[in-house]
């Protein structure tokens, strides 16, 4: 699944990946947050050089960030498409009865700079830290140990389970299923009866093999003890860069929440 | 149906967050009421492995095909662990293929959370009004229920806030009869994936019984 490749260019050398992963977490979610607030359109250039900026200092290849906004980028589009079309009072062109809006257009360029922008700070984040660590991190910053747990556990089964999947519905394909011609706007029922089997079956599989890792894990000791502490390593408090690029960062996204609440008032 | 980054002004994704930190508190809660919380943590986490898995399970209906959210089915599966592992499923959605966001995870958690905890709450009501009917109509009325509910209720938000908060000027009734008229375009889908649910749980309650005590 697409976890491979989000985890290709996670042992980069750039000073993002180099970030102490809490305060790169913090910081960066802080950023899109912060980005989330902006409604000026004046502040659109700034935040969009702002993720360039760091995007170039990650280190990653414009091919990452092109394959991860591919199939979002087209959700948003069916979002926003109509939005010039329908929205606002201020009539820019009109040919027939297909009218641009000038407040229809300004919503979607805000909105796609915003999508665009938040997105790529995720990937930044996601893409230069291993999934593991952003769990362990998240651990350290007070994440329930029933999260924690379930996470890490779902995580290592997906794969799995999802061969398992392939497996069953290449099955049902070799028996005839999908073969035959179907009406046009005809629902099915049968074929909703033979996925819901299918479902039912996968679920029905992960609980037998669920009940195997937990006797498994019971025997390893799980939930007879405190949970470790989690701990970082004694290099990271010495992390002058970090904390740096930490200060800076939080006082980027304090400057556009403040720089918004400022326009907005005047 | 995930609400994407960049839709939402960050006063609605922190009260998504304030929200979603309320229910996995509260189902936290009520988890770890249970008498061995950690034994249920495996069955949960593959479970909703399997969740995040089968939601890539398509229902054609040519020229097109539809796919379910599953929230409902989740809530009858899992009882109190729902929340959770919807917020799991959301997160590892956001990571691997973009749908959703970090900043919207709150918010399409809440969504989609809470009618999950409202479909195992409906589901368990066979048990008390449905106590007339023969068991498996009792299982397949309120498994149809809790499934349809937990997408009907989830679109509702969903389109709610989408079309409230986008940052244009609607006049407000346009954007009630705008609600209106895509919430009625979701009865279909309410109805496919309440027969969906029914159908599923009928299946669990003949080979795997367990499975459904949540």
């Amino acid at each position: 699944m697409a976890f491979a490749s989000l985890d290709a260019y996670v042992h980069g050398s750039s000073i993002i990946h180099r970030w102490r992963p809490a305060l790169k977490l913090v910081s960066l979610l802080l950023l899109m947050f912060a980005f989330a607030t902006v409604h000026q359109l004046v502040l659109l250039p700034a935040m969009v050089g702002v993720t360039a900026l760091l995007y170039g200092f990650s280190g990653l290849p414009l091919s990452f960030l092109r394959h991860r906004l591919s199939y979002p980028g087209l959700f948003i589009l069916a979002v926003v498409v109509l939005l010039p079309l329908t929205a606002g009072d201020t009539v820019l062109w009109q040919w027939g009865w297909i009218t641009l809006r000038k407040e229809g257009i300004e919503a979607m360029v805000l909105v796609v700079c915003r999508f665009v922008s938040i997105l790529t700070i995720g990937f930044i984040l996601l893409g230069t830290t291993p999934f593991l660590t952003i769990i362990q991190t998240m651990r350290s910053l007070g994440l329930p140990v029933i999260l924690a747990d379930m996470t890490l556990l779902a995580y290592r089964y997906l794969y799995e389970i999802a061969d398992t999947l392939s497996t069953m519905q290449q099955a049902m394909r070799l028996r005839g299923f999908g073969s035959s011609k179907q009406r046009w706007f005809r629902f099915n029922l049968r074929i909703v009866q033979q996925l819901a089997t299918l479902t039912g079956s996968l679920l029905i599989r992960s609980y037998e093999q669920s009940e195997r890792v937990y006797k498994a894990m019971r025997l390893r000791g799980y939930g007879y003890g405190a949970h470790p502490a989690v701990m970082g390593s004694p290099q990271q408090s010495r992390d002058a860069q970090g904390w740096g690029l930490t200060g800076i960062v939080v006082a980027v996204a304090a400057g556009f929440v403040i720089t918004e609440i400022g326009l907005s008032v005047l | 149906m995930h609400i994407p980054d960049g839709i939402l002004p960050a006063q609605v994704c922190a009260a998504g967050y304030g929200v979603t930190g309320l229910a996995t508190w509260y189902s936290l809660r009520q988890i770890n009421r249970k008498p061995d919380p950690t034994a249920e943590i495996p069955k949960a986490s593959l479970l909703t492995a399997a969740f995040f898995v089968a939601s890539s399970i398509y229902i054609p209906i040519p020229p097109t095909s539809v796919h379910l959210i599953l929230n409902g089915l989740l809530g009858v599966v899992l009882g109190y662990f729902a929340f959770p592992a919807i917020l799991i499923g959301l997160f590892f959605q956001a990571l691997v293929i973009g749908h959703g966001g970090l900043t919207t995870l709150g918010v399409n958690a809440a969504m989609m959370g809470i009618p999950a905890l409202l479909g195992y709450h409906i589901f368990q009501l066979r048990l008390s009004l449905g106590k007339g009917l023969p068991e498996r109509v009792a299982t397949a009325l309120f498994a149809f229920l809790g499934g349809s509910l937990g997408l009907g209720i989830a679109a509702l938000i969903f389109l709610t806030l989408v079309i409230t908060t986008i940052p244009a000027d609607f006049d407000a009734g346009a954007e009630r009869s705008a609600i209106m008229t895509l919430s009625l375009g979701h009865i279909p889908l309410m109805v496919l994936e309440g027969v969906f649910t029914a159908m599923l749980v009928l299946f669990l309650q003949r080979a795997k019984p367990e499975l459904l005590e949540g």
